[in-house]
């Protein structure tokens, strides 16, 4: 069965067109502003070099125990917010002060990534949310996956990428979710296919009994080519069930191509670690593949938060350091850039069960050797008139980023391309790539 | 081309139901396309799926046991619900409460109490009093799923797991302008009724103060935290002391002094030199993209929008006479419904993609129903997971705009998820609780055509039972090919079965299955 089975299949079913669309002016213009740019000419890399992974800490992390005040009145008014809660001064990792001046530390338990950012590689994003919170998971997570907080969108916004960049895709592995079974919204495109992998192991065509799994996968390749009608759904079933097929063939004998090393081990008790292993498998197996997605659950600590927090932060930690050390060893650190991102933060007054429960904006980190390491933008004001009135969460106040402003970054500056029709508008750049 | 009497009736069952054995055909043939159509639409005249004792008793437990089990709970249920479908003398109904589901979509992510998800499924069949929080079968004045529109969102509002998803339970008189909480409001405008534009005229149904004025007439409504009788909070209850009582200015009138008012001008609510309203074009759109086809034409949606008007006479707001002008032959909406634009393009939804399935494949010709089949046997979970994987958990709706139908149904992950969930559905024997093939077998005298090589005739009997098509002279070559292809180290007792099974395996993952 030939690698070419899906190009031939457009071909001959005239279906270029059709996926292509309206888009193609579009992507015509990119390609051109792309390839125009002072910036891609500066960079040694190509656009189409360059790898993005994100990292969703899902259920909306606590940005203030992740990113701690250290001086002036913010961490007075942490502790006294959080008699129970506080990351005591001595346990926090100094990484330096924001803008406004205030000292700024990492949870103790974030030793490994506190390493990477001390060699330039991390840039702590402050404040970052968007106006008018919503502090549901749902809509908020829905708002931060389009880039839409209006909540009309219903794209993704690396989704709208590939869509205006790649609108006639022949690789089905151009973006990869490793983020269970049901794709991510940030992945959902009008014309690119994205796979929801899962884990790859079972990203497979099972068939049983295993000596007719050639007779059969022969017979539903038949039938997904078959020209008898022309009905329009039914082509794009069968372009979809050939795509899911070679991208099923593709990854299967490409994970082969990685071997691992003992020097490096993810740590099997680490889901997050488990998840960049397969990404680092994918990378190694240079299958064209420029964005993946990974998640890592249980940041809504609506109780008993802090031993719960500190486990999610070291595997978050642990996980990023092992990462990139393999890319390091694979050569492809310069080539990866890594985002995390949380729905929102969460309040600064502790709930009477230790928790805390939803707020509005936190910090985000960017993460690769080409990253400009730095604090941007100041910890959120904790003062009373500067939290949300009876919430007592941080506004989105003057201080605050739009989360769009990191979007727009990525793509202007990573992935070179315009980010105004992507995003519906111009976002500020940020000073981090 | 017109479509024959026989592919109506197919597509009729397929569509109004989940799906059309060829036995089922033929007697319906007999009867002739009118007398299926009234049967469908008067589905009380047969038996409704009975309540599962287990589920039943689940509502009886203490919170803190009923938390213990309630991934439990939320499985069993699946099952219930999938069983009933696929077993149900009464397809449309099912077929209509799943409509509901993905309409007024509610999920478990967002309830405190699981149980009320089984209480709004229950009322969505039109067995379930929110007044009284009694389950009957049927709940007297329930005018779900095919009822009075207007009375249904009533009925919604009322109901408990909305009132938690959308937390109007914690919605309290503010003052003039505003409700504490809008989140209701917006979704029964947005959503639940009229959508955010007129479908026809594109032009704004409501302003943002029209849902601000709403939230204040819906103050108030909550589910009565415990009762006596209850383990949970089901029951609605009206409390004056948080209720604002008006009066209110919504989509241009003044009055009213609680949500009935709001109810009312949205159901008759007209844009300016539109004939037909917001709502009768919203839900004309939604049904007919539902059983018809995906953005039917302007004239469509407005014939089903004078139904629902009642500018014919009849009653308005009546959900039944928008489906009878639907179904029934003879008027510009059915001549679209069964025209060839509609015939096979109805990409199946995970639910109907198991359930059309797993009817089909227990289909008793000797009873002439699905048997051999419980709600808790191996070929149910499977269902029920495969389904996740395919993008459908029920009950669990991605958010409250409900599920993506259509094309979005079909992607990478889910191709391939439906094509290993009938793999693992085919390989289940039936002593490990799958399904009767040999009864399926036998019954089709396949078994001989199969050893004596008729290969032709296996795959245009199973094409006739799971695709209700002949099959294209490609596809019934690659099928026929299959069959001849070896497997070796395979005797030829088992080689028969593990074709036959491999050959509906591979007929279920084909594009014609995926389509109604």
């Amino acid at each position: 069965m030939s690698k070419t089975t899906r190009r031939e299949f457009i071909k001959k079913s005239g279906m270029m067109a059709l996926s292509v669309g309206l888009s193609q002016q579009a992507f015509w213009r990119h390609v051109r502003a792309a390839s125009e740019s002072v910036l891609t000419q500066a960079a040694a890399l190509s656009p189409a070099d360059r790898i993005l992974v994100v990292i969703q800490l899902d259920g909306g992390n606590d940005g203030l125990n992740t990113v701690i005040p250290l001086s002036g009145s913010a961490a007075s008014l942490y502790r006294q917010y959080r008699p129970t809660l506080a990351i005591p001064e001595t346990n926090a990792l100094p990484i330096g002060t924001d803008a406004a001046g205030t000292l700024l530390g990492f949870h103790r338990n974030m030793q490994p990534l506190k390493e990477l950012y001390d060699r330039g590689y991390v840039a702590v994003i402050q404040s970052v949310g968007y106006p008018n919170p919503n502090r549901s998971h749902f809509a908020s997570q829905d708002i931060w996956h389009t880039g839409d907080p209006e909540g009309r969108k219903r794209t993704g916004w690396l989704g709208r990428y590939l869509d205006v960049t790649s609108p006639s895709a022949e690789n089905p592995l151009l973006a990869v979710s490793l983020a269970g079974t049901r794709l991510p919204l940030t992945l959902h495109a009008e014309h690119v296919l994205v796979p929801a992998v899962g884990s790859v192991a079972n990203y497979q065509f099972r068939t049983q009994p295993p000596g007719d799994h050639q007779n059969k996968i022969r017979a539903f390749l038949a039938l997904n080519r078959e020209t008898a009608s022309d009905h329009v759904l039914r082509k794009q079933i069968q372009l979809v069930a050939l795509d899911t097929y070679e991208s099923v063939e593709r990854l299967q004998s490409g994970i082969q191509r990685y071997t691992s090393d003992p020097a490096i081990t993810y740590n099997p008790q680490n889901s997050l670690a488990q998840a960049l292993r397969q990404v680092a498998q994918i990378l190694a197996a240079t299958l064209g593949t420029r964005i993946l997605y990974v998640s890592i659950g249980g940041f809504d600590t609506h109780q008993s938060q802090a031993n719960t927090h500190a486990t999610l932060l070291a595997r978050l930690s642990e996980a990023v350091a092992t990462f990139h050390a393999d890319l390091v060893r694979l050569g492809l650190d310069d080539r990866v850039l890594i985002m995390t991102w949380s729905e929102f933060g969460r309040k600064v007054t502790e709930n009477g069960n230790q928790g805390t429960d939803h707020g509005t904006v936190g910090p985000q980190f960017l993460i690769g050797t080409r990253v400009k390491g730095r604090i941007v933008g100041e910890h959120p004001s904790l003062r009373p008139e500067d939290l949300n009135p009876g919430l007592s969460d941080p506004k989105f106040s003057a201080r605050a980023i739009d989360f769009r402003s990191i979007y727009a970054t990525i793509l202007e500056k990573w992935f070179l391309v315009d980010s105004r029709e992507i995003l519906g508008g111009g976002f500020e750049l940020l000073d981090i790539l | 081309m017109p479509l024959d009497e026989y592919d109506k009736i197919a597509h009729l069952l397929r569509r109004a139901g989940f799906t059309a054995h060829p036995d089922e055909l033929e007697a319906a043939t007999a009867r002739g396309l009118q007398a299926v159509v009234e049967d469908l639409l008067n589905f009380e005249r047969f038996p409704d799926v009975p309540p599962d004792p287990e589920i039943l008793a689940a509502l009886d437990q203490s919170q803190d046991t009923f938390n213990r089990m309630r991934g439990d709970f939320l499985n069993r249920l699946t099952r219930w619900w999938l069983h009933a479908m696929a077993t149900t003398p009464r397809p449309l109904q099912e077929k209509m409460v799943l409509f509901w589901h993905g309409l007024f979509a509610t999920s478990v992510a967002g309830l405190e109490f699981w149980q009320q998800i089984y209480l709004q499924n229950e009322n969505f069949r039109g067995n379930f009093d929110p007044d009284t929080g009694q389950l009957l079968r049927p709940a007297p004045g329930n005018p779900f799923p095919v009822g009075n529109f207007r009375r249904m969102l009533e009925y919604l509002s009322k109901d408990p797991a909305m009132l938690y998803w959308l937390d109007n339970q914690f919605n309290v008189k503010k003052n003039n302008e505003v409700g504490s909480n809008e989140n209701y409001a917006r979704e029964l405008h947005e959503l639940f009724s009229m959508g955010v534009e007129d479908v026809v005229a594109k032009v704004p149904n409501y302003t943002e103060r029209d849902i601000r004025q709403a939230s204040r007439a819906l103050t108030g409504w909550r589910v009565l935290p415990r009762s006596a009788n209850f383990t949970f909070p089901r029951v609605f209850s009206f409390d004056p002391t948080r209720h604002d009582f008006g009066p209110y200015e919504h989509l241009g009138k003044r009055g009213g002094n609680n949500a009935d008012f709001i109810f009312d001008n949205i159901v008759r609510h007209r844009n300016p030199g539109q004939k037909q309203s917001a709502v009768g074009r919203f839900l004309g759109y939604r049904l007919f993209t539902f059983f018809g086809y995906e953005d039917p034409e302007p004239e469509i949606i407005n014939a089903l929008a004078d139904v629902f008007d009642g500018a014919h006479g009849g009653e308005p707001f009546n959900i039944r006479n928008m489906l009878r002008t639907i179904f029934t032959p003879g008027n510009l909406v059915s001549e679209a419904f069964y025209s060839e634009r509609a015939f096979r393009a109805r990409v199946k939804s995970p639910t109907e993609y198991v359930v059309s399935l797993v009817r089909l494949l227990t289909f008793d010709r000797a009873t002439s129903r699905p048997e051999g089949i419980s709600s808790s046997s191996a070929v149910m979970r499977l269902l029920s997971n495969g389904m996740v994987q395919m993008g459908q958990q029920l009950f669990a709706p991605p958010d409250v705009s409900g599920w993506r139908e259509g094309l979005a149904w079909i992607s990478t992950t889910s191709v391939l998820a439906r094509f290993n969930f009938a793999n693992d559905i085919l390989a289940l024997q039936v002593n490990q609780g799958g399904i009767d093939l040999t009864r399926l077998m036998t019954q089709a005298r396949l078994q001989e055509a199969l050893q004596q090589r008729r290969y032709g005739e296996v795959v245009d009997f199973l094409a006739r039972l799971l695709w209700q098509i002949p099959p294209s002279a490609e596809a019934r070559e690659a099928l026929i090919g299959y069959l001849q292809a070896p497997i070796p180290n395979t005797s030829e007792s088992t080689l028969v079965s593990q074709k036959i099974r491999g050959l509906i395996h591979l007929m279920l993952a084909a594009p014609d299955f995926q389509l109604s």
